[in-house]
C-alpha cells in the first residue's frame, strides 16, 4: 500500500481500479466459484461494449468543461436504434443501416451541442430536456414495442466472437478508445480539450475555438451513442425503445470512477475504460448471483455518490 | 423592484395569456375540455406539482437542482401509505409525508452541500439509490386499495374551498415571505448569484443551502400526502416524470436556472399551463406516452425563445454579445 501513495494521476486511478476489480472478482469467486468461465468473460465484454462507447462520449464532454454533461446519452441510444429501424421499414436500403444509425446519433448530439453553444443553455438543463424528448420519442413512436427485422448479415457481425472476444468490441469499441486516447494524449485537439476544461477564459484568450470544439464533442457523444445503438440492434436482433435506460447514470459513474473531474480539465480515456469493465463485472456478477436487477441501479448510484465524495475528500487531504 | 404577494411582470402576464390561449384552443378542439368536472381534474392533478414546484423554485434560485424529487415523493408516499394502512390517526398519517421528505432532504443536503458535489450529479446518484429503495420497500407489489382516511384533505371544504387549496396557499405565502421578507431570502438569492461572493460577505452559505434542501424535501413529502389522498395507491413507477415537470414549470415561470432570480407566481402559472396542456392533449387524443416529449420540448423551446428575445433586445440597443 505504501507504493500506491507514490503513484500519481492516471497510474494511481488505474491501480486503484485494478485493486477494486480484484476485490470484486475475489468476492464473486468466494460466493459462487463457478461464476467465471470463458463464456462469462465474453458476456462481460459484450455488455460493456455499449456502456464503454457511451461513457467515452460522456467523458469527453465532461472533460471539456463549461459545466459540460450529457444526460441525454440513453435517449440518443434508444432513439437512434428506433429511428433506424423505422427508416428501414420505410424503404431504407439495409446496407445503409449502420451509417444511418451513427448519422442519426450525430444529429441528435449536434442538436444538444447547438443548444449548449449557440443558445447558451446550461448543459444540464438542455440535455435533461433532450433526454426526455429523445427517450420519450423512442417510446411514443413505437408504443413501447421492440422493432424487429434486422438483416442477417448484421446479426452475424453483432453476435460474432473471435477468441472469446465479441466482434463489435474488436471492430468499434477498441478502435474508438484507441483513437480517443491518441487524440487526447498526442494531438493539439486533446490539449485544447484539457485547456478549455481547465480554464475556459484562458483557452478563449489564446485563441482556442472553444464553442466549435464543444459542438464537435457533443456531436461525437451522439456518434458514439449511435454506434452503441447499432451494436445493441445487431446483438439483440431488434431495436428496443428502452435500451438506453439508466445509461446516463451508468456512463456518469464510469466517467467519475475513471478519474474524469466533474469540473473538467482532468482525466484520460484509459481510466474510463477500466471503470466500465469494473462496473460491468460487478453487474454481471450480481446477475450470476441471482440478485434482482433493480439492485443494480441502486448500487451504481451509490457508487457514483461514493466516488464523488471520495474525490472531494482526497483533494481535501492533499 | 417591489415584490407584492401576487405582483406580476411581463413574463408572468404572458404566461397567463398563454394559459388563456391554451384553454381557448383546447376547448375548441375537444368538447370534453371546458367542463367543470375537467377543470376540477386539472386542479386536483396540479396539487403535487405545485408543492414540488415551490421547493424546486427555491432550489433553482439558489443555483441548485434536485432531479430525485419524484422518487423522494415516492418514498414519502410509501411511508404515508403504510401509516394509512396501519390506521394511525389522520394528523400523524398526514405529517408522515413531510417528515420523511424533510429527512431525505437532509440526506441530499449532506451529500451535496457537505460533500461539495455538483447538485445534478449528486442527486442523480441518490436517485438510483432511492429507486432501488422503493422497489425493496414495496417488494415488487403496488400499495393499492388503501383506506380512505386521508380523503378528508380533498373532500372537506371550508367556505366552499377544499382544504388542499388552503394548504397550497399557506405554502405559497410561507415561501413568499421567506424569499421576499426575510434575510434568508436575500441570502438564498445571493448564493444563487455567486456562491463565492456570498461566502465572502459572511452569509452562512452551508446553513442556507441545508435549509433549502430540507424545505424542498418537506414540500415534496407534503405532495406525497396529497398523492396518496388522491389516488389511494403507490405504484412502482411513481414520480418518474415529476422532476422534469417541476423543472419545466419553474423555468417556464421565469426562475433563472443559473440562480439569483426567481418568481413564485410564475411557478404557479407554469404548473397550471403544463397541466392544462397535458390534460388537453390527452383529451384531444394524443397518447400519454407523448407527454415527456411535449414537456421536454416546452422546456427547451422556452429557453431558446428567451435567448432569442434577449439577444434581439440587446442588439437593438446596440449591444453585442460577449
Amino acid at each position: 500500500m505504501t507504493r500506491l501513495r507514490t503513484l500519481q494521476g492516471p497510474a494511481l486511478i488505474l491501480s486503484l481500479l485494478a485493486l477494486l476489480w480484484a476485490i470484486v472478482i475475489v468476492m464473486l469467486l468466494a460466493l459462487k466459484p463457478s461464476v467465471f468461465g470463458l463464456s462469462t468473460m465474453t458476456t462481460i465484454i459484450q455488455f460493456s461494449t455499449i456502456l464503454a462507447l457511451v461513457s467515452l462520449g460522456q467523458a469527453m464532454v465532461i472533460m471539456a468543461g463549461g459545466a459540460g454533461i450529457d444526460l441525454s446519452v440513453g435517449g440518443i441510444v434508444s432513439l437512434s436504434a428506433i429511428l433506424t429501424m423505422l427508416f428501414l421499414k420505410l424503404g431504407l436500403p439495409p446496407l445503409l443501416l449502420p451509417v444511418a444509425c451513427i448519422l442519426i446519433g450525430v444529429l441528435l448530439g449536434l442538436f444538444n451541442g447547438i443548444l449548449v453553444t449557440k443558445l447558451d443553455i446550461l448543459p444540464l438543463i438542455a440535455t435533461l430536456g433532450t433526454f426526455f424528448i429523445y427517450s420519450g420519442l423512442a417510446l411514443a413512436l413505437t408504443g413501447g414495442a421492440a422493432q424487429s427485422g434486422v438483416p442477417a448479415w448484421l446479426l452475424s457481425w453483432g453476435r460474432g466472437v473471435v477468441l472469446g472476444i465479441p466482434v463489435p468490441f474488436l471492430t468499434i469499441a477498441m478502435p474508438a478508445f484507441a483513437f480517443a486516447g491518441v487524440v487526447i494524449l498526442w494531438t493539439a485537439w486533446g490539449r485544447w480539450i484539457h485547456a478549455m476544461g481547465f480554464n475556459e477564459r484562458s483557452a478563449r484568450l489564446v485563441g482556442i475555438p472553444v464553442d466549435r470544439m464543444r459542438l464537435v464533442l457533443y456531436g461525437l457523444s451522439g456518434a458514439l451513442g449511435g454506434a452503441a445503438a447499432l451494436i445493441s440492434v445487431a446483438w439483440l436482433g431488434s431495436a428496443r425503445p428502452n435500451i438506453g435506460q439508466n445509461l446516463e447514470l451508468e456512463s456518469l459513474t464510469a466517467a467519475m470512477l475513471g478519474g474524469i473531474a466533474i469540473t473538467g480539465g482532468r482525466g484520460g480515456v484509459g481510466g474510463v475504460f477500466a471503470a466500465v469493465i469494473l462496473l460491468v463485472t460487478l453487474k454481471t456478477g450480481l446477475l450470476q448471483l441471482n440478485v434482482n436487477t433493480v439492485w443494480q441501479v441502486g448500487i451504481v448510484g451509490a457508487l457514483l455518490v461514493f466516488v464523488l465524495l471520495a474525490d472531494r475528500l482526497s483533494q481535501h487531504w492533499r | 423592484m417591489r415584490h407584492g404577494v401576487f405582483s406580476m411582470n411581463g413574463r408572468e402576464w404572458s404566461l397567463l395569456a398563454a394559459c388563456a390561449v391554451a384553454i381557448f384552443v383546447l376547448s375548441v378542439a375537444s368538447p370534453y375540455f371546458a367542463t367543470s368536472g375537467n377543470a376540477a381534474t386539472i386542479l386536483r392533478n396540479s396539487v403535487e406539482l405545485l408543492l414540488v414546484g415551490l421547493g424546486m423554485t427555491l432550489l433553482l434560485a439558489m443555483g441548485g437542482i434536485d432531479v430525485s424529487v419524484g422518487i423522494v415523493m415516492g418514498l414519502a408516499a410509501i411511508g404515508v401509505g403504510r401509516a394509512l394502512g396501519a390506521d394511525l390517526p389522520v394528523p400523524i398519517t398526514a405529517l408522515a409525508g413531510p417528515i420523511i421528505g424533510a429527512a431525505l432532504g437532509l440526506l441530499t443536503a449532506t451529500v451535496v452541500v457537505l460533500g461539495r458535489v455538483p447538485a445534478i450529479v449528486g442527486t442523480l446518484g441518490l436517485l438510483g439509490v432511492y429507486r432501488t429503495a422503493i422497489f425493496v420497500l414495496l417488494g415488487g407489489q403496488w400499495l393499492s386499495g388503501l383506506p380512505t382516511g386521508l380523503t378528508v384533505l380533498l373532500g372537506t371544504t371550508v367556505l366552499g374551498i377544499p382544504i388542499a387549496a388552503y394548504v397550497i396557499a399557506l405554502a405559497y405565502l410561507a415561501m413568499w415571505t421567506a424569499l421576499r421578507r426575510t434575510p434568508f431570502g436575500l441570502h438564498l438569492l445571493a448564493i444563487g448569484n455567486s456562491e463565492e461572493k456570498a461566502r465572502l460577505s459572511g452569509i452562512p452559505v452551508v446553513k442556507v443551502r441545508f435549509i433549502t434542501f430540507i424545505v424542498s424535501g418537506a414540500l415534496t413529502g407534503l405532495a406525497a400526502t396529497f398523492y396518496v389522498a388522491n389516488y389511494r395507491n403507490v405504484e412502482m413507477t411513481i414520480g418518474s416524470t415529476l422532476a422534469l415537470d417541476a423543472i419545466a414549470a419553474v423555468v417556464l415561470g421565469g426562475t433563472s436556472i443559473l440562480g439569483g432570480r426567481c418568481s413564485l407566481i410564475g411557478t404557479v402559472l407554469g404548473v397550471l399551463l403544463l397541466r392544462i396542456l397535458q390534460n388537453g392533449l390527452l383529451l384531444v387524443g394524443v397518447p400519454s406516452l407523448w407527454q415527456p416529449v411535449v414537456t421536454g420540448g416546452l422546456l427547451i423551446g422556452v429557453l431558446a425563445l428567451e435567448v432569442a428575445t434577449s439577444r434581439l433586445s440587446l442588439s437593438q440597443l446596440g449591444w453585442t454579445r460577449k
